[in-house]
């Protein structure tokens, strides 16, 4: 009966989170200011003549001129949707620190994990007819008789050679 | 017995499953040269630009449509600049009247570029200074020296990141369409 109750409770309590993650995702975030999309965008972006930095972490001269351009083009009305594209015209997908994935490398991943289901099942298959032993090594009756005939001979050549 | 049949069963199965998939994408992975970094401007119209060269006159992309051109992003203070110069000097000597070389100044000066043409040399074409960088940034210029091959229409053809050697202007040169002549 508490067992039920507590379950219950739980099952509520689970309804209810992912009911507040929804709302929460659904609900759209305040618009961002110019100078954060700015910042946002400086952050995403690779500083060209850098090794692994972005654009807000550096300070050399086409580091500016990309930070430049970035306000120049917010200016303009540019969502940063196509600011990044802008640049990813010009340097190519290089230019974003995190470039998308292409959907083809999710190929071999899928392919490895489909692997290690089917090594699951085949385990799980394997294993289940000896957790359940077979019916004829139990109900035979030739069996037991079997293994005493094997022990009776076992006994009459050990006092075969005692004598 | 059943079992042990099972497993060696499963293990040729798993084995190609997930051996093939890792190999493909190392293959692919490691086949790739990171530094290559291909330019999405190819088969597209030049950044425009308007500078000021160095002899104080203005130089529009506008002006320079109907003949090949040879976009040349340099710094006085990069070596390998130093080392492409005599390539860019004969290429604008032999077809000087069939392309025309532009140079653009990268992170660097007027002062500086004087330097450094009177010590290697002036090809007499127009060197733009780009102080802000907007125009290395149009045209995505990682580091000097770059070049861009852009045909009489105004279309990007090739890029060269790094020097410019006579093997390479001779085959750039052949894809906007010049008749190159052995050197």
């Amino acid at each position: 009966m508490i067992r039920q109750a507590a379950f219950t409770l739980a099952a509520v309590a689970l309804v209810a989170l992912a009911a507040v993650a929804v709302v929460n995702l659904l609900r759209p975030a305040p618009p961002l200011t110019a100078a954060q999309q700015a910042r946002a965008l400086e952050a995403e972006l690779r500083c060209p003549d850098c090794q692994g930095l972005s654009v807000a972490e550096s300070r050399t001269t086409s580091a500016g001129a990309i930070r430049t351009q970035i306000v120049r083009q917010l200016d303009a009305g540019q969502t940063p949707a196509q600011v990044r594209d802008y640049f990813v015209a010009r340097y190519g997908e290089w230019i974003l620190l995190e470039p998308a994935s292409p959907v083809w490398l999710l190929i071999p991943f899928l392919l490895i994990g489909a692997a290690a289901a089917g090594l699951i099942v085949w385990l799980r298959s394997a294993r289940s007819p000896m957790a359940a032993p077979s019916p004829t090594l139990v109900d035979t009756p030739a069996a037991p008789d079997a293994a005493e005939a094997v022990r009776q001979r076992v006994r009459d050549e050990v006092e075969a050679l005692d004598a | 017995m059943s079992r042990s049949l099972s497993w060696r069963r499963l293990r040729w199965l798993i084995v190609p499953l997930v051996v093939l998939p890792l190999v493909a994408v190392l293959f692919v992975g490691f086949g790739r040269d990171p530094s290559v970094i291909p330019s999405p401007l190819i088969g597209k119209p030049m950044p425009s630009f308007s500078l000021t060269a160095l002899d104080g006159t203005t130089l529009s992309s506008r002006d320079l449509a109907g003949k090949p051109v040879i976009v040349n992003f340099w710094a006085s203070w990069c070596p390998p600049c130093a080392e492409e110069h005599p390539v860019l000097l004969d290429l604008a000597k032999r077809y000087g009247d069939r392309v025309t070389v532009v140079g653009i100044l990268y992170n660097d000066d007027a002062e500086g570029a004087a330097r450094f043409l009177s010590r290697y040399g002036d090809g007499g074409w127009a060197d733009l200074l780009d102080p802000s960088g907007g125009t290395a940034v149009d045209y995505g210029v990682t580091g000097p020296p770059e070049t861009f091959f852009i045909d009489a229409a105004g279309i990007v053809r090739g890029k060269q990141i790094g020097p410019v050697t006579s093997d390479v202007a001779s085959a750039q040169l052949a894809t906007l369409g010049l008749v190159v002549a052995a050197p």
